[in-house]
Formats: structure tokens, sequence, C-alpha cells
């Protein structure tokens, strides 16, 4: 496994990026534009966009992130409550600085 | 249930379209010699033997044994080998789809996990075996993300609102399983009669495990059921 050094530190605020879906993604609709906290780092993987079509070795290895939402922010209409949250792991190229996205 | 049933003709029903691929593919690969079919027999039934036992073991463990749910909770993958599990076998390269990375979530008295996956069905298939049928289901998937409360008390499970409900949706390369807290009643108890309570439900997060409920003892009648209709 390579070391990579990861762009955002756990804590940190991040958008994922409403970005066009080409193909195999892995990053959810419903998590596009929304903001969450960085709370583990994961090991450094090829992006599954490469992955998907065995370009390996030369395929982009990135930083993978669990980020951690609100549901009330993911689900404006969430009908459980306000400590409920949701995880799910981006690589890199899918997350910026939140505030930088549309939301 | 009719006492007088009579038997659908024996139709197959058509083989989806992912069906004739693996057919395909399986027997090229057959042809081709890069296994045989009784390689291909004996892994499949090598897979369909994987069972959730596995992390009933390990919980039961953690519960036990400190220094044990420590290195769990910090290395799943590694930790799973204590317990005769490799991710990396049998293919040398993790479970039979692709490379993988297995995290234990701890509930605690503030924090119940519970995983799904809204993308497909991944699961934790060699320490839980093969996922139930509901996991699979549309239904699941994609309520679970959305309406967690809702979907849980649909099993049972009716969690107060102090209690943060986190939902793992496993997109990636991560593979989970929760870690339930050891129920009262259970004092004294030594492993295998611990891991005896550690159901699959528990594991995927939608029941709490009970002193009084194994998976393998056959659940009661409930009251006011018993003049329910004879099969």
């Amino acid at each position: 496994m390579k070391t990579m050094t990861p762009r955002f530190q756990v804590g940190d605020r991040v958008t994922v990026r409403d970005a066009t879906t080409m193909f195999h993604t892995r990053t959810q609709g419903f998590t596009r534009g929304q903001t969450g906290t960085v709370v583990e780092h994961r090991p450094a993987w090829i992006v599954p966009e490469d992955e998907a079509f065995g370009i390996m070795e030369n395929g982009r290895y990135t930083p993978f992130y669990v980020v951690r939402f609100k549901q009330t922010d993911l689900w404006p209409d969430y009908t459980g409550f306000e400590v409920d949250t949701l995880e799910t792991e981006c690589s890199e190229m899918w997350l910026e600085p939140a505030g930088k996205g549309k939301k | 249930m009719s006492t007088t049933h009579s038997h659908a003709p024996l139709e197959e029903s058509p083989l989806t379209e992912f069906e004739v691929l693996e057919l395909a593919v399986r027997e090229l690969a057959i042809e081709k010699g890069l296994f045989s079919a009784d390689d291909h027999r004996r892994f499949s039934e090598w897979a369909e033997a994987r069972t959730y036992t596995v992390g009933s073991r390990m919980t039961a463990r953690s519960w036990l044994d400190p220094a044990f749910k420590e290195r769990l909770l910090s290395n799943g993958t590694e930790t799973s080998k204590e317990v005769g599990v490799d991710w990396l076998q049998p293919t040398g390269q993790g479970t039979p789809s692709d490379y993988t990375f297995f995290y234990v979530l701890e509930n605690t008295p503030k924090v119940h996990n519970v995983i799904v996956c809204t993308l497909c069905s991944c699961y934790p298939r060699p320490v839980l075996g093969m996922s139930p049928d509901w996991y699979r289901t549309p239904n699941y998937r994609r309520r679970m993300v959305r309406w967690p409360r809702q979907v849980l008390a649909e099993f049972g499970l009716h969690l107060p609102p102090d209690v943060e409900v986190r939902v793992h949706d496993s997109n990636q390369k991560s593979r989970f399983m929760v870690m339930p807290m050891r129920p009262e009643g259970t004092d004294g108890w030594n492993e295998d009669q611990l891991a005896a309570i550690v159901t699959r439900d528990c594991l995927i997060g939608v029941a709490l495990p009970r002193a009084d409920v194994t998976a393998s003892q056959v659940p009661k009648q409930p009251k006011g059921r018993s003049g329910g209709k004879k099969r």
C-alpha cells in the first residue's frame, strides 16, 4: 500500500463535489453537494473510476476518508432525531473544503 | 395456509442477464482450464458455508477479553486471523470480488450502529456469511439511509432519542460488523454462552442481544396466537 499525505485532516469540514457522473463512481447521489466532517482516514487506493475498468498500474491512487453527515443535513424532512448520523467513504477527488461548492 | 394446495407447473423462471453472463464466463473459464468444474463447486460450497457465528465469537471474546477487543477494533482485518478468518484468502486478493478492509463498529450507550450498502449489497461475508435476502433488497437499502428509525422499528427495535443512530453505508472498500453491547443477565457467562446470544441481526445492527434469546431456540409462540391456524 502506498503512503500518501492526505489533503484533509480528521475534524475538517468537507463538501462532496456535485460533479457529473461518468460511469462507476461509488459516490452516492444523496451525498452530492452535502457537507460533513472527516472522522477517519482510510488506506489509499485506486479510485473506482479507474479500478472498475481494470486500470490498476496507471490508476489514480488517492487517500480515502470516512465522512460523517448529520441526517438532518442530508434530508430536509428527516423524521428521526438531531443526533442521528450517516457515515460513508469518499475518495479525495470527490471532496473539497466545505463552503467551496454550491452548498 | 390452504390444505388443498396444488402444485404449480415446474417451470424455471428465465435467467437474468447476470446469470447468463456468469454461466458463460464460468463455462469459458472451465474450458480454458483456469479452474475445473469441481474447483468451482468446492469454492461455492465453501463460500456458502461461511456463517455469522464467526462474528458472534469475536463479539463474545471481546466482551471477555479487553486486549482482544482492542486489537479487533484497531485492526479488524488482522485480528480476524485469530478466529481463523483470513480476509486475503482464498483468492489472495481479498474476498471473491475485491480487496477489502474490515472494521468493527462498537455500540455504546450513546451510539447505535447499523450497516447497509446502498450501491449493491456489500456485506462482511468472511465473518457473517451470506447476507439475508432482505439486506439485498432495494427497499432496505434505500430506506435504511433515509428513515433508519422507522426501518429499525419494523424489525422491532426502538431506540431512545438520545441514542445516536449511526448508519454506515459501505460504498467503497470497507466492510463492517456491528459489535453490540453485552446485555444484562449474562454475568459469569463463558465465551460459548455469550456467543450463542449474538445473532446475525445483532451483528448487522437491526437487533440487540438478549440473555434469553439465541438463534438456535425456536421462538416462543406469542400470547394470543396459540389458537391460530394449524398448518
